[in-house]
């Protein structure tokens, strides 16, 4: 169990969170719900936090696979320095993120959804001891295979 | 893409009316609340409303992965669908205008015969957030999304591939999805009008005349309404008794005991295991699930048999690429302990028994993935031997494409005694093997240049040389298309998916159009 690196699931799980905020948000917008401001803030968070985790972190262990089109993602993402780095940082930053979004009906699966992803974050860097600026983003490295 | 049809021709079918029947049902219930009298008042407060279906068989992982888009999908829709409904039925139950919808809504639990209500949402102070997570219908639906979305994301290709245990353990919380599920329905809370009330209050007699219902003398009665009953139950129940019971087989056979005769460590990692259990019989190319509850009690893995039914053991070859095929080569390198425990599953049939359909085969494996034709070719040498001339195939091709010279070792005495073999009854031309080393340097090619004469290959000894680099299959298709102008090939291949997208495209292009000259149909194995 030691050797799963579960950032790699995070990163999807957070990825797919990210994806649901926007579709909540947007329904709650377009639909004019009540206290839709909350699903117009989903939107903004669903864009910020897909932008962040579309970059695949490289692996500790064996080749990592890019997703299409990654590089120019990453230079950005290495703008924000630590965040994009630390562990911690994402699951706190994630956990802070997912609350206005609870207060909608429509965006609170994209609550739960982040709030689990920044669990398993939490999980990687305090439980199973892998250090928490173990990510670095994959630059310009040939994809793998 | 006239063969490409002519290929896949069953598969595209099936799937087409899978899909058509999928339409058919979702307009079908969808005109049924769009049109049906009983769910006049419903949507009213409503506008509209929509249901979901889904289906599930599990007949292979292609088959499985769609149904689970679909489900996906079908969830997305349901849940904005719903989300609107809340909205509305909590706007109307706000509502003060006194228009037809929010009389509707004040319809309460405690008028007359109990219940008459039609909005779920009952006072105006209650939320929709507060409704979803306090009604069975609400809460069961946030729960089995986030298990959906769990799984999927643990279900993706780079999680699978490379953490495997992730997604194994999590997948099998689909028992919580599907007894939420079924539980899912029970709720009542979308509503039509009852019968008996369609008679005293139809709603193209009544509905204008809203503000008289509670006149006693007026013709038209307040309406009464009635939940439906859950109905994903329905779906569910019949392939989740046929999935238990399976489950429950698997068990069973798993359960055998299984006698280990012979292991051999082969060069490159790779691990051969020779087995005996009572009352299991194969076909060739077959696969079998293995188990070794030393390593980990829940984990199951496929593996092709290599050896062939016409011999007293069944065995497997298992190469180190992962947490559990690694630890179970350790666990068998241990010389001083005892040999670990192994229980087998199956076996279950994959496309190799199609090889001896056709006249002329391609078999085509990378590496580990020569597995499945091992058991053909050594199928094929048993027949020999018992003289069984009643073989459809008049030709093999045997591509074996690999990284390394070592791993031409697992297999080296089977090619050797089959060329030997086919010498000795003068049918050299049945079987050709064409081997491939992909990893060479110059070292190797400099050997090669130097005992270029040599009537035997210096790398496996056999007769036939061995090629490097990659096969050019342009050049091997249009060779075979001349050499066989009538006939139809069928192409086997057990490898990556690159090759699997060349070679389907060289079927399609080298295939010609007219049925009497050379056909190519692709089939390949999944894993």
């Amino acid at each position: 169990m030691g050797q799963i690196e579960w950032a790699m699931w995070a990163n999807e799980q957070a990825l797919a969170s990210g994806l649901i905020l926007i579709t909540g948000g947007i329904v709650a917008t377009a639909g004019q719900f009540t206290q839709w401001y909350f699903g117009a803030y989903s939107i903004v968070a669903g864009v910020f936090v897909c932008l962040l985790e579309y970059p695949r972190g490289k692996r500790r262990k064996g080749s990592t696979m890019e997703r299409c089109g990654q590089k120019y993602m990453t230079k950005v993402v290495k703008l924000f320095g630590p965040l994009s780095r630390n562990y911690y940082v994402r699951a706190f930053l994630h956990l802070g993120l997912s609350v206005p979004a609870g207060f909608l009906l429509a965006t609170i699966l994209g609550t739960a959804c982040l709030a689990i992803a920044s669990g398993i974050y939490l999980l990687v860097s305090g439980v199973c001891g892998q250090p928490a600026d173990a990510m670095t983003p994959q630059s310009l490295q040939p994809p793998a295979g | 893409m006239a063969n490409c049809l002519l290929n896949h021709w069953l598969s595209v079918l099936v799937l087409v009316m899978w899909l058509g029947l999928n339409v058919f049902l979702f307009v079908n219930a969808f005109l049924s609340y769009e049109k049906g009298d009983k769910y006049y008042y419903t949507r009213e407060i409503l506008g509209f409303c929509r249901r979901t279906l889904r289906k599930q068989l599990d007949h292979n992982l292609t088959f499985h992965k769609l149904v689970a888009y679909m489900i996906c999908l079908h969830t997305a829709i349901h849940i904005v669908a719903h989300l609107f409904n809340f909205e509305r039925y909590d706007r109307s139950r706000q509502s003060t205008d006194g228009s037809l919808a929010s009389v509707l809504s004040s319809l309460s639990h405690q008028e007359k015969e109990g219940d008459s209500w039609l909005n779920p949402m009952q006072t105006t102070n209650m939320t929709v957030i507060y409704m979803t997570l306090t009604s069975i219908p609400g809460f069961t639906g946030v729960i089995i999304t986030i298990v959906l979305v769990l799984m999927v994301t643990s279900s993706m290709e780079f999680i699978r591939r490379s953490y495997f245990e992730v997604f194994w353990y999590t997948h099998h919380i689909f028992i919580i999805y599907f007894i939420g599920l079924g539980i899912h329905g029970i709720g009542g809370i979308v509503r039509g009008q009852t019968e008996e009330s369609i008679k005293e209050n139809h709603p193209y007699r009544c509905a204008e005349f809203f503000e008289k219902w509670d006149d006693h003398d007026f013709h038209c009665k307040s309406p009464q309404f009635e939940g439906n009953s859950a109905e994903s139950w329905k779906w569910i129940l019949a392939p989740g008794v046929l999935y238990f019971f399976e489950r429950i087989l698997r068990l069973y056979r798993s359960q055998q005991q299984v006698m280990i005769t012979k292991v051999v460590m082969h060069p490159s990692k790779v691990l051969e295991l020779q087995m005996i259990k009572r009352g299991f019989s194969m076909e060739v190319g077959q696969y079998i699930f293995v188990n070794c509850p030393s390593i980990s009690y829940l984990e199951w893995h496929p593996f092709t048999l290599t050896s062939a039914p016409e011999e007293d053991f069944f065995s497997i070859h298992v190469r180190a690429a992962g947490d559990w095929t690694e630890n179970l080569i350790k666990a068998f390198e241990q010389q001083n302990s005892p040999i670990p425990k192994i229980e087998v599953d199956g076996p279950f049939g994959t496309a190799s028994e199609d090889v001896f359909q056709y006249e002329v085969a391609m078999l085509i494996g990378a590496g580990i993935g020569v597995t499945p034709f091992a058991s053909i070719l050594k199928s094929i040498w048993y027949k020999f031997q018992h003289a069984d001339h009643n073989l459809k195939t008049q030709t093999i091709y045997f591509y074996w494409i690999c990284r390394e010279t070592g791993a031409f070792a697992w297999f080296n005495d089977l090619l050797a005694s089959l060329e030997q073999e086919m010498e000795e009854s003068g049918k050299v031309g049945f079987l050709n093997f064409r081997l491939f080393l992909t990893g060479w340097d110059n070292n190797i090619a400099g050997h090669a240049a130097l005992n270029f004469d040599k009537a035997t290959d210096i790398l496996t000894g056999l007769k036939h040389k061995t090629f490097f680099g990659r096969p050019m299959w342009d050049k091997e298709f249009s060779t075979i298309a001349t050499i066989h102008p009538k006939s139809v090939v069928g192409v086997f291949l057990c490898g990556p998916q690159a090759l699997e997208k060349c070679l389907r495209k060289c079927c399609h292009q080298y295939s010609s159009l007219d049925p009497r000259k050379t056909q190519f149909y692709f089939n390949k194995e999944n894993f």
